[in-house]
C-alpha cells in the first residue's frame, strides 16, 4: 500500500537523512519504528505523508508518487501524521473547531466535516471536551486532540511519531489504547517510539540506523537478536527474563511476556499444575 | 544538615475561584549524599515540591529549610542545583560555555574560578570541549539535557534536583543521564528526582518519596517500599508483586532479571519436590 523504492533524502543544509532505503508497508498493518536519535525516523515518517519528497527514488502511496503534486491533495487524505508536541499542531480556538480545520481544508461538505468530527471526538473519547481551548488541555488529552484532528480527516494510514514519550505512564497507556482499537478496526498504523514495550504486539519493527533499515521482523525476533543491544537498546525486562528462564529450561511463551500478570499467571500454570 | 520540610502545604490561585491544593501537610528529609526517587502519579505534586526545595514556591503553612537556611536566601540557592521538565525551557544563552558559566559569574566567581568551574562540570556530565562554542538550541534533547544538568553543577550544589531528567530521551541518552547521576551521587551530591521511568532509576534510588493526591503516602527505604507492596513499580518488581498475590512464596525486594531468575529457580525447586511428594 505504502512503498519506498531506493529512496534518498537529504536536508537542505546538506545533512544526510535516509539513504537508499526500501519499505513496503501493507495495508491493515501495525508497523514499529525504532531507532536511535538522528537515525532518520522522523524524515521517513515525513516521507511516508509526502511532507518531504525524495531527492532519489520514490515513495508510492496507493500507487501514487508523492512527487506529482496532483496528487498531493489524495495522499492527504490518505494518511496522517501525529507529532511529539501535540501544541505545535493546534489552530482553533476550541477542540471542536481544531477538528474541522483538516477536513475544511480538505473541501468536505459541512455535513461531512460535522460527522467527520463528531466520530473523532467519539474515537478519541473527547466529547466532553469539545468546547475547551485545545491550549489547555493535559499532556494526555492534548495528544488525543491531535490524533482526533488527524482522524477527522478519516485516514487509511496514521503516522505517530514518538506521541507517548513526553506523557506520564498512564496517559501514555490510554493514548496507546486507541491507537490498537484504531488498528483493529482496519487501520494502518506506523509507530515510531523508544519505548520497546509498547511494541509487544506490533506486527513488524523496523530497527533504523544511519537513515536504513538495519533490522526488520516479528517483535518475538528483533528483541531476540543480540544487535539491539549493540545498537544501546535495552530489551522490556520482562522478555530479557523469559529468555534467560529458557537458557534454564523454564519457556514462557512471547504472549505471556505482554505484562507482570500474564507472566506470573504463566509461572503459576507451570509450576502448580499436578 | 538535610533538607526538612515541616508540615508543608502549598495551593495555586490561592484565594480566587482557580484555587488548587497541591500539596498537604508535606513532613520530609532529605539528608546529604541520599538518591532519592520522588514517585507518584500525574496530578500527586511532585513538581510542585522540587519548586519548594529551591524557593521558587514559598509555602502557605509549615517550614522549608536546606541546611538550616531559608531556601530563598542566596546562600541557600547556591547549595540546590535544579533541572527542570524541559531542559530547552531552561537554557538561554547563546553558547554552551555562557549557559554553563552564568551561575558561578552570577554568584560573584571570578573569570578564572568559573573557567575551571565550567570545565570540571562538562566532565561531569561528559559533554566534549568542542561543544562550549556551540548554540545550546542547535543540541539534541540528550545534550540539552546534560547542559542543563552542568549549569546546575557549576555551583557545586550539595543537593542536585531533577524532574523527569530522562524523559523524550533516546534509550542512549538515557542510559549516559543515569550513569552521570550516579557518578555525582558517588562523588557525595544528593540527588532527588521526580521520575516515571522506574526500569531506569529503581536500581539507583536509595529512598523514595511517594505522593499521592499531594500527600506522602510512603516515604523511606527503597527495600521497605517493595515489601510494603507499594505502586508504581518497575515491570520484574510487579511481576513478583503478581506471583505473591497468586499465593507463591516470592521475596518482593527482587526487581532485577538476575536476582528474578534465581527467585524463580528456587520457586522451581521447591515446588517441583511438593508436586513430586504429592504423586
Ligand atoms: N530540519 C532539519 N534540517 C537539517 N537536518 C535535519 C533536520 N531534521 C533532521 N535533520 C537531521 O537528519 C538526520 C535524521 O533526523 P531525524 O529523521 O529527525 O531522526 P530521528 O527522528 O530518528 O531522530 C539527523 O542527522 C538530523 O540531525
Ligand atoms: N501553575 C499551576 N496553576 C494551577 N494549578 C497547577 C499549576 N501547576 C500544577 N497545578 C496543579 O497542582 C497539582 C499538582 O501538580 P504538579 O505538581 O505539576 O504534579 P505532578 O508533577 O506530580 O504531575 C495538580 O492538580 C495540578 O493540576
Ligand atoms: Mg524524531
Ligand atoms: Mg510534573
Amino acid at each position: 500500500m505504502i512503498r519506498l523504492e531506493k529512496v534518498s533524502y537529504s536536508y537542505p543544509d546538506g545533512t544526510p537523512a535516509l539513504e537508499n532505503l526500501n519499505l513496503v508497508i501493507k495495508k491493515g498493518e501495525f508497523i514499529g519504528i525504532i531507532g536511535k536519535n538522528g537515525s532518520g525516523k522522523s524524515t521517513l515518517a515525513l516521507q511516508l505523508s509526502g511532507l518531504l519528497k525524495p531527492q532519489a527514488g520514490r515513495v508510492m502511496i496507493r500507487g501514487m508518487d508523492t512527487r506529482d503534486p496532483s496528487k498531493l491533495p489524495e495522499i492527504r487524505k490518505f494518511v496522517g501524521i501525529v507529532f511529539q508536541n501535540p501544541e505545535t499542531q493546534f489552530v482553533g480556538r476550541t477542540v471542536e473547531e481544531d477538528l474541522a480545520f483538516g477536513p475544511e481544508n480538505l473541501c468536505f461538505s459541512p455535513m461531512e466535516i460535522r460527522k467527520c468530527v463528531d466520530m473523532a471526538l467519539a474515537e478519541t473519547g473527547l466529547e466532553k471536551y469539545r468546547h475547551r481551548s485545545p491550549k489547555t488541555l493535559s499532556g494526555g488529552q492534548g495528544q488525543c486532540s491531535a490524533l482526533a484532528g488527524v482522524l477527522a480527516m478519516r485516514p487509511e494510514c496514521l503516522i505517530f511519531d514518538e506521541v507517548t514519550s513526553m506523557l506520564d505512564p498512564e496517559s501514555g497507556i490510554s493514548v496507546m489504547e486507541i491507537i490498537k482499537k484504531l488498528h483493529r478496526k482496519g487501520k494502518t498504523i506506523v509507530y515510531i517510539t523508544h519505548n520497546l514495550e509498547e511494541l509487544h504486539d506490533a506486527d513488524r519493527i523496523i530497527v533504523m540506523e544511519k537513515g536504513k533499515v538495519m533490522l526488520e521482523g516479528e517483535p518475538k525476533s528483533i528483541f531476540s537478536d543480540i544487535s539491539l543491544k549493540t545498537l544501546g537498546f535495552d530489551l522490556p525486562s520482562l522478555i530479557e527474563l523469559a529468555e534467560t528462564l529458557k537458557t534454564h529450561g523454564v519457556i514462557i511463551p512471547w504472549e505471556k511476556t505482554a505484562s507482570p500478570q500474564s507472566f506470573a499467571e504463566e509461572i503459576c500454570q507451570l509450576f502448580l499444575k499436578t | 544538615m538535610p533538607i526538612i520540610l515541616e508540615n508543608v502545604s502549598f495551593s495555586y490561585s490561592k484565594k480566587t475561584p482557580l484555587e488548587t491544593s497541591a500539596l498537604r501537610e508535606i513532613n520530609l528529609r532529605i539528608e546529604k549524599g541520599e538518591f532519592v526517587g520522588i514517585l507518584g502519579e500525574k496530578g500527586a505534586g511532585k513538581s510542585t515540591l522540587t519548586k519548594l526545595f529551591n524557593g521558587i514556591f514559598k509555602p502557605e503553612t509549615g517550614i522549608v529549610r536546606v541546611d538550616g537556611l531559608d531556601p530563598s536566601s542566596r546562600e541557600a540557592k547556591r547549595k540546590i542545583g535544579m533541572v527542570f521538565q524541559q531542559a530547552a525551557d531552561q537554557l538561554f544563552c547563546k553558547t554552551v560555555y555562557e549557559e554553563i558559566a552564568f551561575g558561578p559569574l552570577n554568584f560573584g566567581y571570578s573569570k578564572k574560578e568559573t573557567e575551571q568551574r565550567v570545565y570540571e562540570a562538562i566532565e561531569a556530565v561528559s559533554l566534549d570541549q568542542t561543544e562550549l562554542s556551540r548554540d545550546p538550541f542547535s543540541l539534541s534533547g540528550g545534550e540539552m539535557q546534560r547542559v542543563a544538568l552542568a549549569s546546575a553543577l557549576a555551583l557545586r550544589p550539595d543537593y542536585l534536583v531533577l524532574d523527569e531528567p530522562i524523559t523524550g530521551l533516546d534509550p542512549i541518552g538515557k542510559n549516559d543521564i543515569l550513569k552521570t547521576l550516579n557518578r555525582i551521587k558517588e562523588k557525595g551530591t544528593a540527588v532527588i528526582t521526580v521520575t516515571h521511568n522506574l526500569k531506569g532509576f529503581f536500581p539507583l534510588l536509595e529512598k523514595i518519596v511517594l505522593l499521592r493526591e499531594g500527600r506522602i503516602a510512603f516515604q523511606g527505604s527503597r527495600e521497605s517500599y517493595l515489601k510494603k507492596g507499594f505502586e508504581p513499580l518497575p515491570p520484574i518488581a510487579s511481576m513478583m508483586k503478581e506471583l505473591g498475590v497468586r499465593g507463591l512464596p516470592v521475596n518482593l525486594t527482587v526487581f532485577t532479571v538476575e536476582d528474578a531468575l534465581e527467585e524463580i529457580m528456587k520457586l522451581k525447586s521447591i515446588l517441583g519436590t511438593d508436586n513430586n511428594e504429592n504423586k
